[in-house]
């Protein structure tokens, strides 16, 4: 077979419906990348215009542009979107794209997963833009701090915006990041072990996990508002025993690791272009990596010292600002790793390095002002003025956006195949970055005069205007400067220059493929013995086409690729990929559903459309299983290998484990609140504390010894086991309930609810679980081809059955104490 | 830094730059060392870069970069200064003595009212009165939302969270008047949400503890 | 996995140990608290912790819990400094900076 036979067979296989309907259907990642990126700058054009507005507005004194109720929405929707709905998708939507083709595979490791989440976000981001133009849009500002947000100050239906249509995005944020951690686990070119991975993929793999254990909290968070909200639930009603501080506390162990993942995937776009464009390698690659896990692990200590000002006593506060300053330390590892980078080559200024100078200007100023305000004292000043306006868009601007403008003049020729020939780039960078200086550099001034952030208008007389109008001028330059950057990618995607394949002569494997990349990435997989294959070996992407790696041969007639070992890299198993289908979308458009009956408070909706989602779940699961097992087949290049359906760690498993991650810290979130409220909220204890008695509690024992027993016997067993141990742990709920009838009395009785229907929640998905692997076995399928989908179970059911104890233990304790 | 403080006109009343405590002069001064540690160490990042394009050709060892510039270089400035940080934080905490006066300040959408511990069931409303040149510590609270209490030229901010009492120390050099903000956001009324400070001198402040010039 | 677990564990324990040590120090801070007054609870736990850590970096370096590959093998000793460094810097101010004011 030659190369152009084997690109057609394998075109046939991979390929996407042709049309309109491939949109709806496509599970590429190819394809979802592109989707993701171009419906991630299309919000990034709509926070622009909200910026935009907020400059017209400050532009002078005493303005009557827009009134204070219209303003709040702006600069509100302005946070809201720039972090939500395009940053965090602006880096799925790029690994998604690129990852796989750094990796040397074929696709993610969930495709369905992959169209799932991007349908989520659209759907999602389509509630937040309705709101915003219906001017009903969340006008609480993007931290949402209630009681403003709550019931007490925003009454409307303005708030529920923001807390169910974020928390409906958040969903791809969780399976983009489930993918990407499995991905880069799993699915590798065979040979590439840990330490040969690309280290952009090094820093994705960190992004996801913080992902991962990062938006919990502020998922828990929103969901504990939205029922304060509809039902009256106290979580930060002081006077029923909650606190608004705590709220801070959870937005903020969301919000400060937020920053780090949105900086971590330009760092890693930055660590992959810098050496390209300096021909040579990275410097310290050992370091970068563990600079990059040092900097994500750390950032989910700083989340206080956003709350320098509440009246946490100074110890507290010490602690903070010794880990905020302790933070910058990684940074300028990685920082001056660059710059040792640069000296050892031979440095260029094409457009991509242009913008990574930028980069350091800017960045470097953020992160200095960024040390500022991590000592205490001068926070007391500097905080919720302009200050920290300035410093925050140094940071995030100088941070992410210039290095993914670097990143987008870098793979452009990839994405498009085409060479780019335009030079508008160059314009619109001489309008971006002076642009940007002059809209921020004073505004650090205007904050240390007093100016304050999120003021809709100001009065003359404090030496502000000058400052405002050089800002608002220069603002408007930078949004021409964007402008023409836009135009730039579409006419260089739509002119007919082809490029060569590798323009930057660059060493990692997405290179080692035609531009634009084919629906199936390689036409045989690579083995890979060194950080840059390319380098390595200039004809390996010609080798490639002709079948010379991995799965050249396309005669099973369908999507395969390979999995690995974490640490060695070493071939594991074979996977087959799900076909093209519409049932992603449909079955984020039930779980939109879902959430709509929740905002427009139809609840009956609800329970409907969570049936629908479990139907669409159990379809999609259905559809992976076979009958008889296939056993070991040929991967090519004398491989033998199982498929990965009949092993015991199926991909599911690993994806399994990390959404547990995922959900693990949603519960660990859950019980720091229940603490927070126990030691520091003003009205505790309440009236009574629920005491389940012995009863209850063998009850529950006995229920999570039936569910954990139960993974492990035989299907039907199994699910017997587990019907009987959620009867039992569901019985212990209804008695704990009756004792707090009213969730809207106390915050430790709406707190125990929330418990309790987490307990349960858990109990019926791994009941669902156990059900279907007994419906396989009633269906015909053999033990082996059953035997992952059973670890699944196993892991899930474990789960709720720890979930089921600690939740006994959280509710009884106190009063136990008391 | 002369440009700078040109550019801020004639009126600095809202100014964290132009104190006139000893709390915010503190913190002033801080300011001050910040910028220019900070400029110093932006020209030598950008001084770095440069030479990258500058430098005859070389091998380039990673030892200086990554352990000399990467850890000892910031591990040395920024111990330095959180041991600077801490030190003024502890200087500025509202410790006890005698002469500490003791107000009382609760936030509401949008207003302020003060009392104070010296003139029992004394309100005043969006215009907070202490005696120049004694340490003042103002309970902070709120009957609804988050507010915060900022008064840039005496001290840093605090803010005033429903249930709990924060206390902030304050101080006036000179008699005179201070202007003041609500420093979060508080819904549509924020931009207005400010008060008065109005600091006497000896005799002004029994003055107004005893009741005159209502 | 253990390659992974040897990566991440150092930093995660400081974390653990640092949301542990500011947990505990609000609780000793709160209306809540009516034993005795004082620091040393305080000072107690970031000694244990910083033990906790160098137990770990010891395992790491001396290749009792062993990664066979160079470069990560460096990556993973990196770590567990930086965490053991990191547990000193962070829970130094038990020792320094007064604690319910």
């Amino acid at each position: 077979m030659n190369a152009l036979r084997r690109h057609r067979a394998l075109t046939r296989i991979w390929a996407s419906a042709p049309g309109w309907k491939g949109w709806f259907t496509s599970v590429n990642h190819t394809d979802l990348g592109r989707m993701f990126l171009t419906v991630a700058v299309f919000f990034f054009l709509v926070g622009g215009i909200l910026a935009m507005l907020i400059r017209a507005q400050l532009a002078t004194p005493r303005s009557a542009f827009m009134g204070p109720e219209t303003y709040n929405q702006v600069f509100t929707m302005h946070g809201t979107i720039m972090m939500f709905l395009f940053a965090i998708p602006f880096f799925e939507g790029l690994a998604v794209y690129l990852l796989p083709k750094l990796l040397g595979t074929r696709d993610l490791a969930f495709p369905r997963l992959t169209a799932y989440g991007f349908w989520c976000y659209v759907f999602g981001g389509s509630m937040m833009i309705f709101a915003l133009l219906a001017g009903i849009a969340p006008d609480s500002g993007w931290f949402m701090y209630p009681p403003l947000s709550s019931t007490i100050g925003a009454p409307g239906i303005n708030s529920d915006f923001w807390l169910i249509g974020i928390t409906f995005v958040e969903i791809s944020a969780i399976s983009a990041a489930v993918e990407i951690t499995v991905t880069i686990l799993r699915y590798r070119a065979p040979g590439m072990s840990l330490a040969k991975m690309p280290i952009f993929a090094w820093y994705a793999l960190v992004t996801a996990v913080m992902i991962l254990t990062g938006f919990p909290p502020l998922i828990l968070g929103s969901i504990l508002l939205e029922l304060e909200r509809a039902f009256g639930m106290p979580f930060f009603q002081v006077a029923q025993g909650g606190d608004a501080l705590l709220w801070q506390h959870l937005f903020w162990m969301f919000g400060h690791p937020e920053v780090y993942i949105i900086f971590l995937p330009a760092a890693g776009a930055i660590s992959t272009i810098l050496p390209v464009m300096a021909r040579t390698t990275l410097m310290g690659y050992g370091w970068v990596v563990a600079a990059a896990v040092s900097l994500a692990v750390l950032s989910f200590g700083l989340w206080v010292h956003h709350m320098f000002t509440t009246g946490i006593p100074h110890m507290g506060l010490a602690f903070f600002s010794a880990a905020s300053t302790l933070v910058a330390v990684p940074t300028a590892v990685q920082i001056f790793a660059w710059i040792g980078t640069l000296w050892r080559g031979r440095p260029g200024l094409h457009l991509p390095m242009m913008w990574l100078l930028a980069f350091f200007a800017t960045f470097v100023i953020g992160g200095l002002t960024g040390v500022m305000v991590a000592v205490v004292p001068f926070d007391w000043q500097a905080h919720d003025t302009y200050f920290i306006v300035a410093h925050l868009h140094y940071v995030l601007i100088g941070g992410f956006v210039f290095p993914m403008l670097a990143a987008l003049y870098y793979w452009m020729p990839h994405f498009v195949g085409r060479k780019t020939y335009f030079k508008l780039g160059g314009v619109a960078f001489w309008l971006i970055v002076p642009g940007f200086h002059g809209t921020f550099l004073l505004l650090h001034w205007a904050g240390l005069l007093g100016m304050r952030r999120r003021i809709d208008s100001y009065g003359p007389g404090q030496g502000w205007e000058i400052i405002n109008l050089i800002a608002s001028v220069s603002g408007f330059v930078m949004a021409i400067g964007f402008a023409l950057v836009l135009i730039d990618v579409i006419i260089n995607a739509v002119t007919a220059i082809r490029g060569s394949r590798d323009p930057w002569r660059a060493g990692t494997l997405e290179w080692a493929m035609p531009t634009p990349p084919a629906a199936y990435n390689f036409a045989s997989l690579p083995h890979v013995d060194s950080r840059d294959p390319l380098y390595a070996d200039r004809e390996l992407p010609v080798r490639l086409a002709r079948g010379e790696g991995y799965l050249g041969d396309p005669a099973r007639g369908r999507r395969e690729t390979l999995t690995v070992d974490i640490a060695t890299g070493a071939p594991r198993t074979i996977v087959v990929f799900p076909g093209n289908t519409a049932l992603p979308v449909l079955m984020s458009a039930v779980t939109g559903l879902f959430f709509l009956g929740m905002l427009v408070k139809d609840y009956w909706l609800v329970p409907i459309s969570a049936l629908g989602v479990i139907g669409c779940a159990l379809a999609w699961v259905w559809s992976l299983g076979r009958r008889a097992p296939e056993g070991p087949l040929d991967a090519g290049r004398g491989a033998v290998l199982p498929v990965a359906s009949e092993v015991a760690d199926p991909p599911g498993w690993w994806g399994s484990l990390f959404l547990l991650l995922a959900d693990g810290t949603f519960l660990g979130s859950l019980l720091f609140g229940y603490a927070f409220l126990w030691t520091i909220a003003p009205n505790w204890p309440p009236p009574a504390y629920a005491e389940p008695g012995p009863a209850a509690l063998a009850l529950v024992l006995a229920g999570a010894a039936l569910t954990a027993v139960g993974g492990r016997l035989g299907a039907l067993a199994g699910v017997a086991a587990a019907l009987a141990g959620t009867v039992a742990v569901g019985l212990a709920a209804l008695a704990v309930l009756a004792q707090v009838p009213d969730p809207a009395a106390h915050a430790y009785d709406a707190t125990v609810w929330v418990l309790v229907g987490y307990a349960l929640l858990h109990q019926v998905v791994a009941l669902i679980m156990m059900a279907l692997v007994a419906a396989r076995r009633w269906a015909g399928h053999s033990a082996v081809t059953r035997r992952g989908a059973a670890r699944v179970a196993r892991l899930w059911s474990d789960y709720a059955a720890l979930v089921a104890l600690l939740a006994a233990a959280a509710v009884g304790l106190p009063g136990v104490l008391a | 830094m002369t440009t700078l403080v040109a550019l801020a006109g004639c009126e600095e009343s809202l100014s964290a730059v132009h104190p006139a405590g000893p709390a915010a002069a503190t913190i002033a001064t801080l300011w001050w060392v910040l910028l220019a540690g900070a400029t110093a160490i932006f020209l030598f990042v950008a001084g770095l870069l440069a030479w990258a394009w500058r430098r005859p050709p070389g091998e380039v060892a990673e030892r200086p970069f990554v352990i000399g510039l990467g850890l000892a270089f910031p591990l040395t400035v920024l111990a330095a200064l959180l041991a600077y940080g801490l030190v003024v934080g502890e200087r500025l905490l509202p410790r006890g003595g005698a002469d500490v006066v003791v107000v009382r300040a609760e936030a509401r959408q949008w207003a302020w009212s003060f009392g104070y511990d010296d003139a029992p069931g004394r309100v005043t409303e969006d215009e907070l009165h202490i005696p120049a040149g004694r340490p003042v510590d103002v309970a902070l609270t709120s009957a609804d939302v988050v507010h915060g209490f900022w008064v840039p030229r005496l001290a840093g901010k605090l803010d005033a969270v429903p249930g709990h009492v924060n206390v902030l120390r304050l101080e006036a050099d000179a008699p005179g008047r201070y202007g003041g903000l609500g420093s979060e956001f508080n819904g549509v009324g924020y931009v207005g949400h400010r008060f008065t400070v109005i600091a006497h001198d000896a005799t002004g402040w029994q003055a107004f503890l005893a009741g005159e010039g209502e | 996995m253990s390659t992974i677990l040897r990566l991440s564990l150092p930093l995660t324990l400081w974390l653990a140990s640092f949301s542990a040590v500011y947990g505990l120090h609000g609780l000793l801070c709160s209306s809540r608290w009516t034993g005795p007054d004082g620091r040393w609870p305080l000072i107690a736990a970031a000694l244990l912790a910083l033990a906790l850590q160098g137990a770990l970096l010891a395992l790491i370096a001396t290749r009792r819990w062993p990664e066979p590959e160079p470069t990560l093998h460096r990556t993973s000793l990196i770590l567990a400094v930086a965490a053991f460094v990191g547990t000193g810097w962070t829970l130094m101010p038990v020792a320094f900076v007064s604690h319910c004011l």
